[in-house]
């Protein structure tokens, strides 16, 4: 008798969970992992022979599955709290801290970046006037703070900043390690924190001779969205709290204006809508985006800048429009960087490269 | 694929028919069906040794290789040689007989069911499903679940970094530590689809044969094989060991059939000289156990023997796992430290750190400790819940499932 009970029990259980999972309507989009989920594939004779059927379904009812995040998290917490397992798809929480591991080096990604960064200096810089400005600096992600304390494989930074150095010596190196901790950066999102910049644009307006750059008291912190939770509060899929995003203003940047090339449209500096979209760091410059001017009408110069850089600059870039009338920002992960002679003429305006260490050790994606 | 397996289906069951009245049919159909295996298993292989050997450019088959046919073959030909034997009665009903050979719980992974293991179970009439045996099946199926999403799962995780990583980035304990993991995924991985078909199979009120028994307890290799992948050992002993005249025979007739049984066992795991050499390995042993190895154990006593079965074991799945006899002995040499490898560095710590308390637990359950606390018992409905949710949210969390026994 008790087990017949007990075998009902489970059964509600299980055929519980099944019911639900065939009644509950599809999502579209997971918010926590920031992606699009798996639709229902459609079924033939011929997606069934080749078998994709079968892997769409299977992708299907793991992303339609009910309480989908929350079963996440169980796994994740009992990969960590359990197991005690130091990272879980290569995530990890230190301190209150989400980093994924950087690990292991690869010396042949950073050399295929600064091919890629040479080849762009060598067709479109070399012999302009813009030759002798060119600068260039690393961005440590998190694990250059954190990995080693806490018991993580860690790359070794010294050699990959060296590698760079060395390979792009016709650029004035900035080294902004020592202006970052890892206070900078949010505890969810691999991004640094614009409020908490200041002393990397101020070694950078020292490098580049900028006047205004790195000065707080010219700039007002505005909280944009109270509860931030970033990239990697979904993909760790950890119960952490979510924490402020804020953005620094003046009327300098207030008034600045930009243009995207790939929408042709002109906007803001902040993008106030970007934080109700998938990914609220997008508040910075609308997000990612191939091509970008900053036009500053206030300026009272007409030095110009071209930053290379990946999303770590959209958040830069707004720091340093007051001592230049136009900033251009290129991201060569969505444009091919062959194409660029015919958007930027380069005739004397200063030239930063700056890139964090996860493209550089993954930079597969620069074209 | 399906029309394989239902072309099997249908050519056994109507020579079966005619076999009690014309034996020869035995043979034909033994024929057929080996031919079939031979054709979608091993033809590609064959042909691409072939080619090589004779240095012939251009020459391969492709030839997709239906799920489970391994499995279903020797279920089929048991059937056949059974019937040759006048052992059983034809199956009369063509429903019946296809239904113990697409039996869905174990068709892809076994264990492999005799006919006569399920004969009187087929006929709906006289199988019966009672509480208790739903019970029981639903308790085992949860374990084997468990089993293979949350332990051989996370060792293939371990496995696969292990072999992502760089020469430079791997020590001797690593190597070892790999050869571990992949011992027990493989363990975990097959003895849990096993649990789940023997589960979901008393469900239906089938009862299916055991098909692993603790195998790394075992003191010796040849006990190993009793507790290891049972129903295969069984199997070929019952239609190729013993029609070959097992033991009864003079020594060098006896030492072929060892070979013959063990290199057949070995390819049937895939068509690869690693997965023959596999089989040979372990005739190897075997032989050498009954000529001085047993002795020598019992002098040393029950800790040698456990301690010596666990090494040739993991040796043997370095070899299984190695994708040519040569990286197999690539892997061998830097475990006995013949690499130029250090004997342990950081990332050997890191790795050992994040999976140490998983290898614990796989440790202990390749035993048969846990039986031993009655407590757990009066736990197991709860057991079974909480392992079901787990599975479910690690297999929610990752596409990463792979499933090792299709190539068999």
């Amino acid at each position: 008798m008790k087990k017949k009970v007990q075998v009902i029990i489970f059964a509600v259980i299980f055929f519980g969970i099944s019911l639900t999972a065939w009644v509950s309507p599809d999502k579209e989009y997971s918010e926590a992992e920031r992606r699009l989920l798996a639709k229902m594939p459609q079924i033939s004779l011929e997606s069934i022979v080749d078998g994709s059927f079968e892997e769409g379904f299977e992708k299907y009812t793991t992303d339609q599955f009910p309480l989908r995040d929350q079963f996440r998290t169980v796994k994740a917490l009992f990969e960590y709290k359990v197991f005690g397992k130091k990272d879980n798809n290569d995530l990890y929480e230190a301190d209150g801290h989400v980093a994924q591991i950087l690990w292991p080096y690869n010396a042949g990604s950073v050399t295929n970046a600064t091919d890629k960064f040479g080849s762009i200096y060598e067709n479109l810089i070399a012999g302009t006037a813009s030759e002798d400005k060119v600068y260039v600096s690393v961005i440590p992600d998190k694990g250059y703070y954190m990995a080693e304390a806490s018991g993580r494989p860690v790359i070794d930074y010294e050699q990959m900043f060296s590698q760079v150095k060395e390979e792009m010596d016709y650029a004035k190196y900035i080294d902004i390690t020592k202006d970052l901790e890892l206070r900078s950066y949010y505890t969810t999102d691999l991004h640094w924190k614009q409020e908490n910049i200041l002393p990397v644009t101020e070694v950078i307006g020292q490098a580049m001779g900028l006047e205004s750059a790195g000065k707080a008291d010219r700039l007002e912190q505005v909280e944009a969205k109270p509860d931030f939770r970033g990239v990697y509060y979904g993909q760790s899929a950890l119960p952490l709290p979510a924490e402020p995003i804020y953005y620094l203003t003046n009327d300098v940047i207030e008034g600045a204006v930009t243009f995207n090339f790939e929408t042709n449209q002109e906007g803001k500096v902040y993008d106030l809508d970007g934080l109700n979209g998938k990914d609220p760091y997008d508040v910075y410059l609308s997000g990612p985006t191939p091509l970008l001017t900053i036009e500053n009408p206030a300026a009272e110069t007409d030095r110009q800048l071209v930053i290379f850089r990946d999303s770590f600059g959209s958040s830069l870039a707004p720091l340093l429009i007051e001592d230049y009338a136009k900033i251009t920002l290129v991201d060569i992960r969505y444009i091919q960087s062959g194409f660029l002679g015919q958007f930027i003429e380069f005739d004397g305006q200063d030239v930063l490269f700056i890139y964090g260490t996860t493209i550089l050790n993954d930079s597969s994606l620069l074209k | 694929m399906l029309l394989v397996m239902v072309a099997t289906i249908i050519f056994s069951w109507v020579v079966g028919l005619k076999i009690p009245e014309k034996k020869w049919l035995t043979a034909v159909s033994v024929a057929v069906s080996l031919g079939v295996l031979v054709w979608f298993k091993y033809m590609g292989f064959f042909v691409e040794s072939f080619a090589d050997a004779f240095g012939v450019e251009g020459l391969a088959m492709n030839i997709a290789l239906p799920a489970g046919i391994s499995f279903y073959t020797f279920q089929t030909l048991s059937y056949t040689i059974d019937l040759g034997r006048g052992r059983i009665q034809p199956q009369k009903s063509l429903l019946d007989f296809a239904m113990y050979v697409a039996l869905f719980p174990q068709l892809i992974a076994g264990p492999i069911v005799v006919y006569s293991d399920i004969e009187n179970q087929l006929d709906a009439r006289l199988r019966k499903t009672t509480w208790d045996m739903a019970y029981e099946g639903i308790h085992r199926f949860c374990i084997g679940l468990g089993k293979k999403v949350i332990l051989a799962n996370n060792l293939a995780l371990f496995v696969n970094d292990f072999q992502a990583l760089a020469e430079d980035e791997r020590s001797v304990v690593m190597y070892w530590a790999y050869a571990l993991a992949f011992s027990m995924q493989i363990y975990f991985d097959f003895s849990g689809y096993s649990d789940m078909a023997i589960g979901i199979g008393k469900v239906f009120g089938f009862t299916f044969p055991e098909n692993f028994n603790y195998p790394f307890i075992a003191k010796n290799i040849s006990e190993f094989w009793r507790r290891w992948h049972m129903t295969l050992g069984g199997w070929f002993r019952e239609y190729v060991y013993i029609p070959l005249g097992g033991n009864r025979v003079g020594r060098g007739h006896w030492i072929f059939n060892i070979f013959m049984v063990w290199g057949l066992t070995g390819f049937w795991h895939g068509a690869n000289w690693t997965f023959l050499a596999w089989g040979l390995y372990f005739g190897i042993f075997l032989l050498l156990e009954k000529f001085f190895i047993d002795k020598l154990l019992a002098k040393l006593g029950p800790w040698a023997g456990h301690i010596y079965t666990v090494i040739v074991v993991v040796f043997s799945m370095v070899l299984f796992n190695a994708d040519t006899i040569g990286d197999a002995f690539g892997y061998i040499g830097s475990m006995v430290g013949l690499g130029s490898l250090p004997l342990y560095n950081q990332i050997t710590d890191y790795y050992l750190m994040s999976y140490g308390i998983l290898f614990i637990a796989c440790f202990i359950g390749c035993t048969p400790v846990l039986k031993k606390f009655r407590w757990a018992d009066k736990l197991e409905p709860v057991i079974s819940v909480l392992l079901l949710l787990l599975a479910t949210a690690y297999l929610v969390d990752g596409s990463f499932n792979p499933f090792l026994y299709f190539r068999f």
